[in-house]
């Protein structure tokens, strides 16, 4: 890929994507703070603090919730996936910020070549479930698939790049891509990113408020 | 063509209410969710179905999809890429009445299987509370929000049939106690508590009432009952009218003001005691200067503190326990009854799962008024039943009246070998007052020529109600079918009926009505005594019946194999109580 273009998929489309990602989360923020929260007038049963700090910890929390005890490989892949999503975004701002060859022939090269192949998969196998069993089928928008499609094909691209770190076409398609997500996330169901600290949070202390949570278990 | 025109605009203000239903809270839980589907196997309806409609997002979604219209940024331009839609007619506020209703009992087990943290009792009752703005919910559900707006109670008891019902079970609590000063003291200022109660222990289940007035006696406390303001249910909760809420939650409080009482107590009802401790502070915004607290709250209190002495080896039996949705998982009460259970049976057997991951009682949200779906409620409950099944107990004990009824109905329907009983029952049982046991036996009450007849077909049973009716001073009278019975009124008027529903030719419903709809009858107080036809439960759904001819509700309802001493207290309690009737 020619290097001009190479030089701009790198700085402006990257800085132009960062931008409108973070002025529409922003705005987001905003949005949300202007709907009332419900406030409890009664006096506090639980510890809300307590139950604020696992409702967080919850996701790293596997056997918290039922669901994930029961569905452990989808936790598994949940968690692999994410930290392949941190280490994808945090690759491309490598290489646009700094250079490609501050990863090539270290450990970490070593470790994006193992998971990003490995979130690809997982992508795969989140998409095959939205479409092959039922319940997921009949809970999937457009959107949805949309998003998975996306980061199937990102993996694919951020997989190849690892492998390929001075191939600048595979670079100039990895980089795009990643300009494009960052761009696109909060108009989609992916903007869960920003929702998930709030939704959490109100979660633990309604919950914490009426000594609900965090759940005694006694098994 | 005017019927187009309503319907859309049914539809169209179903809309607009959606728009002023969102707080912080609703938005993020409208919007977190990822459709993931980790919820799906913790929903009941889904498990006893595999239905894919039953999955809680996909249930979720329905509601949803106005936010996604309405509220999300993308789903502004492009509905239909987010999953976003209106509702346009008829068709859908059905739709959506079968969903939020037909569909979810508010349980919030899916919510506390959800990583994002999305509450799905949230989402649900948004969605009923505009539908019930615009008339539609299960006609049930609009009766009893009718009767406690109209009455203060949802089931429509005046204030004199309430306060000969107390005055009766003080005569028996006095037998019982024997003890002539024993009472269940009414609008006595200055208390320590105030108890409301649940109408169903006025109206059905008195022995509940009676056992939490043992406990009280027992501990020496001071408290009372209110001629007002005593119902602790809400069916705001479970309409989504938070005027409703608030109008029950304002006529308790201001009970506790007027009387001056330290504390409000709730009976044993799980969604009583969520929205009068919880819900009802914020929907009256109100700050109350008293504590709410539930009634094993009181009694664990009484225990530990030695006030009330109990005696394990009273209750010999294997005893289970039901957590309810709205104390489990709403309302933090989880090991206080399974304290009060230890000291109270001698084998206490834990339900698998429990807490707050226990199944609902599948008669959560109201769905016990909701006779339309009675059908798709007990065919979800065999995820209940099994898990009753696995503990083997001979009790399952719970602290909800609704879950009495949710549980009652399916342990019938799916023939378990096992009864349902409130934890205050089980203590009162286990009380050792004086060191001399309190027994639950029953003395004959003097009753003069009190006239029984008895409609049944099975004449085994209508031998074994004339002995037991006889042995305890009543006259009877037996008729086999609807003629029999017919004849006889023509002749004699009794002073109470017993109604078997299920019987061949006119059944048990139509001679009911027959009753209520005749002037003669109409004031004669009617118990039903009937058994559920496990195989078609809908088919003589008397809630449906009494909401669909707008009759009043019997006076007593019993069910087969009739428990002896229940059936004799709603007896005693209906003739020697003047039942208004006005229901
Ligand atoms: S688990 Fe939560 S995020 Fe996943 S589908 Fe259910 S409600 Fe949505
Ligand atoms: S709240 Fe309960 S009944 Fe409703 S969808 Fe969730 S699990 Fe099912």
């Amino acid at each position: 890929m020619d290097p001009h273009i190479i030089s701009i998929l790198k700085h402006e489309v990257h800085l132009i994507a960062l931008f409108i990602m973070g002025t529409v989360y922003i705005g987001k923020i905003i949005w949300i703070m202007r709907f009332k929260p419900m406030v409890e007038r009664t006096p506090s049963k639980g510890n809300k603090q307590k139950a604020i700090i696992n409702s967080y910890l919850n996701i790293a929390m596997p056997w918290e919730m039922e669901s994930t005890r029961k569905k452990w490989y989808v936790w598994t892949e949940f968690a692999i996936f994410h930290i392949g999503v941190a280490f994808a975004i945090i690759v491309s701002f490598i290489v646009s910020f700094g250079n490609e060859s501050l990863i090539d022939k270290t450990i970490f090269q070593n470790f994006f070549m193992v998971l990003f192949p490995i979130s690809f998969i997982i992508t795969l196998i989140r998409l095959a479930r939205r479409i092959f069993l039922p319940v997921n089928r009949i809970i999937s928008h457009p959107d949805d698939y949309f998003s998975i499609i996306l980061m199937c094909v990102w993996f694919f691209f951020a997989s190849w790049f690892v492998y390929d770190l001075y191939n600048t076409l595979i670079m100039g398609i990895y980089l795009a891509i990643t300009a494009f997500l960052i761009a696109y996330v909060p108009f989609s169901k992916m903007s869960h990113y920003i929702l998930w600290p709030f939704s959490r949070y109100y979660f633990g202390k309604h919950f914490g408020h009426r000594g609900v949570y965090p759940k005694v278990r006694v098994q | 063509m005017n019927e187009i025109n309503q319907n859309s605009t049914r539809a169209h203000k179903a809309n607009e209410a959606f728009k002023t239903r969102m707080n912080r809270q609703a938005i993020l839980s409208f919007g977190v969710c990822v459709h993931c589907g980790m919820c799906t196997e913790s929903c009941h309806y889904y498990l006893a179905t595999k239905d894919p409609k039953m999955a809680p997002a996909y249930k979720a979604d329905r509601v949803r999809k106005l936010y996604k219209k309405y509220f999300d940024w993308t789903g502004k331009l492009l509905p239909k890429w987010v999953g976003g839609g209106e509702l346009e007619n008829e068709e859908d506020l059905k739709e959506l009445m079968d969903i939020t209703f037909g569909s979810c009992t508010m349980c919030r087990r899916c919510s506390f299987n959800c990583p994002m943290g999305v509450d799905k009792a949230l989402l649900m009752r948004t969605g009923r509370s505009i539908l019930y703005e615009q008339g539609i919910a299960p006609q049930g559900v609009i009766d009893v929000a009718k009767d406690q707006w109209e009455t203060g109670n949802q089931m429509g008891v005046s204030e004199e049939e309430y306060l000969e019902t107390i005055e009766w079970l003080n005569e028996e609590l006095q037998m019982e106690l024997d003890d002539p000063i024993a009472e269940i003291p009414m609008d006595k200022p200055n208390c320590n508590i105030v108890y409301a109660v649940n109408p169903r222990e006025i109206k059905y289940a008195p022995q509940s009432l009676l056992a939490a007035a043992k406990i009280f006696y027992a501990a020496g406390e001071s408290w009372t009952m209110s001629s007002k303001g005593w119902d602790n249910t809400n069916f705001g909760l479970f309409s989504g009218d938070n005027k409703l809420g608030a109008h029950m939650g304002n006529l308790v409080f201001d009970s506790v003001e007027r009387l001056n009482g330290k504390m409000l107590v709730t009976s044993e009802c799980g969604h009583g005691y969520r929205a009068t401790a919880w819900e009802s502070p914020n929907w009256t915004g109100r700050d109350l200067k008293f504590p709410i607290f539930n009634f094993l709250e009181i009694m664990v209190d009484y225990v530990k503190s030695g006030r009330i002495k109990l005696d394990p080896s009273l209750n010999p039996f294997k005893v289970t326990y039901h957590d309810p949705c709205n104390l489990g998982r709403s309302g933090g009460i989880t090991e206080e009854p399974r304290y009060l259970l230890k000291q109270s049976v001698s084998m206490f057997q834990e339900m698998y799962p429990n807490r707050a991951d226990n199944y609902c009682c599948t008669g959560g949200g109201g769905a016990m008024s909701m006779s339309e779906y009675s059908k798709r409620r007990l065919e979800t409950a065999v995820v209940k039943a099994n898990q009753l099944k696995e503990t083997e107990a001979n009790i399952v004990a719970t602290a909800c009246h609704n879950c009495v009824d949710g549980l009652t109905d399916l342990i019938k329907h799916y023939k378990l070998k096992m009864k349902v009983k409130l934890v205050g029952e089980l203590v009162a049982d286990a009380l050792i007052i004086d060191k001399k046991f309190i027994t639950p036996t029953f003395k004959a009450p003097e009753i003069e020529e009190k006239l029984i007849l008895m409609v049944d077909d099975e004449v085994d049973i209508l031998t074994y109600l004339s002995t037991l009716f006889n042995d305890n001073g009543f006259n009877t009278y037996t008729a086999t079918n609807y003629e029999n019975a017919m004849e006889f009124l023509t002749t004699q008027k009794p002073d109470l009926i017993t109604l078997d529903l299920a019987m061949p030719g006119k059944n048990g419903l139509s001679i009911y009505k027959e009753l209520k709809t005749n002037e003669e009858y109409k004031d004669i107080p009617v118990i039903f005594v009937t058994g559920v036809n496990p195989d078609n439960p809908g088919q003589l759904d008397h809630r449906k019946f009494i909401y669909e001819h707008s009759l009043p509700k019997p006076e007593g309802y019993i069910e087969k194999p009739v428990e002896k001493e229940l059936l004799l207290k709603i007896v005693r309690k209906c003739v020697e109580v003047k039942v208004d009737n006005l229901n």
